[in-house]
């Protein structure tokens, strides 16, 4: 038996990205069923210590929803010359996804009660104060976890933004069928890699010095060492979005934008590798 | 014709309404969901009579007692409200988001990005348990 050779142009990115989402829903039910955001650390820490299988299903569900978003990434990079037929709102409505899958990877942090959760919780509310005018009432409707601890962070989390994912993915979604019984080995690698490889968990240290943030967060983190949270967190990000949605392919100057955004990529590649060596 | 199509992708009057009408639902609904009930004050009770080295670290904030004189500082870091750490060696809170430094005594920051000073929580000191009280 011959093995056919292996091509990654072949990968079905976004194929593979919605069986991580699958995988990433599943196992988020069966976590949801110990969870308790009444009392996040000691329910999570509770889940990898003591529920049998716990430390499984909690690895399953952050590896799954790290592979979700990662996959996502390499399917926009991948499909972006073929996405020249959409129109305007349909470009938008599907690149949309990608700060919403960013959210609810945040707000999955956030919910772990630990150090990094629990830090990255009381940033993100103090660079939505920072916005002008709606910054009080968007912390109050998005984060409030200060007052009202992590109950609007798990409604968010399970709720609010899987249904705006499914609104701007929906007709995507119901042009390419998947068939999961063709991803096997994606399953059982996800199953397998979860079995060995715990979800990561910090538990508050005295005399910490250092707190590294969300992977896909510490070029922000960097950056707001150094500038104001509107301009670090808020328009920072947003310039990347904006370019993001202008750069529709087979548009005007879309390669002026496609520079930018890579640019972009590069810079915060850079933060990112400098907070992560502090 | 054109006159027709431009016409039909006008709203009506009853839909106009309709529209306007929803719209002002989503008022009430910010004020409600916005609505911030005021956190009620919690005492914290420290039954030690004498801290150790003058100083006691709980979970929201430190409490000093030496030199005649008692103060509690906040832990949440004034730049964007990360849990400090407290160095006994040198009498510093530090940030381990983005290693801001604060004046134990008088809660200023010595050291960015933060820029606003600590906020102190009032401390009643007591002669019988519990010994401290403070105020958060």
């Amino acid at each position: 038996m011959t093995l056919a050779p292996f091509s990654w142009k072949e990968i079905k990115w976004g194929a593979w990205a919605l069986i991580s989402l699958y995988v990433s829903l599943l196992s988020g039910i069966v976590v949801g069923l110990q969870y308790d955001y009444m009392t996040p650390f000691y329910s999570t820490t509770a889940i990898d210590l003591l529920v049998p299988y716990g430390r499984f299903f909690r690895s399953l569900h952050f590896y799954s929803s790290q592979f979700f978003l990662l996959f996502s990434c390499v399917h926009l990079a991948a499909v972006y010359w073929k996405s020249e037929k959409l129109n305007y709102g349909e470009w938008i409505q599907l690149t949309a996804t990608l700060p919403i899958i960013l959210f609810l990877l945040f707000t999955g942090y956030i919910l772990r009660g630990d150090n990094t959760g629990a830090s990255a919780g009381l940033i993100a509310e103090s660079i939505i104060h920072e916005i002008p005018f709606l910054g009080e009432i968007l912390n109050d409707l998005l984060f409030s976890v200060s007052d009202n601890g992590l109950r609007k962070v798990y409604v968010h989390h399970v709720i609010t933004f899987d249904f705006l994912l499914l609104l701007c993915a929906w007709n995507h979604l119901r042009i390419y069928r998947v068939n999961v019984g063709d991803y096997r080995l994606l399953l059982a690698a996800m199953l397998i890699f979860s079995i060995f490889i715990s979800a990561p968990l910090e538990p508050e240290q005295l005399g910490i010095t250092y707190i590294a943030g969300p992977w896909f967060f510490l070029g922000l983190q960097e950056l707001l060492r150094y500038f104001h949270p509107l301009i670090a967190g808020v328009a920072v990000p947003g310039v990347f979005l904006i370019a993001l949605f202008a750069a529709r392919p087979g548009k005007d100057r879309m390669n002026v934008f496609l520079l930018g955004m890579f640019l972009w990529l590069l810079i915060y590649a850079v933060l990112s590798c400098i907070a992560l060596l502090r | 014709m054109t006159r027709i199509l431009k016409a039909r992708n006008r709203w009506s009057r009853r839909e106009l309404m309709a529209f306007l009408g929803s719209l002002a639902l989503l008022y009430p609904i910010c004020r409600f969901a916005s609505f911030r009930v005021p956190r009620k004050p919690v005492p914290v009770n420290i039954s030690k009579p004498v801290l150790t080295n003058g100083f006691l670290v709980s979970s929201d904030f430190v409490l000093f007692d030496r030199d005649g004189k008692t103060w509690a500082l906040s832990r949440k870091c004034t730049h964007l409200g990360c849990k400090l750490t407290y160095h006994e060696d040198n009498d510093i809170f530090e940030c381990p988001c983005h290693q801001s430094q604060f004046n134990a005594e008088t809660g200023e920051a010595i050291r960015g990005p933060a820029v606003k000073p600590l906020v102190f929580y009032p401390v009643e000191k007591r002669e019988s348990d519990p010994f401290y009280v403070v105020i958060t």
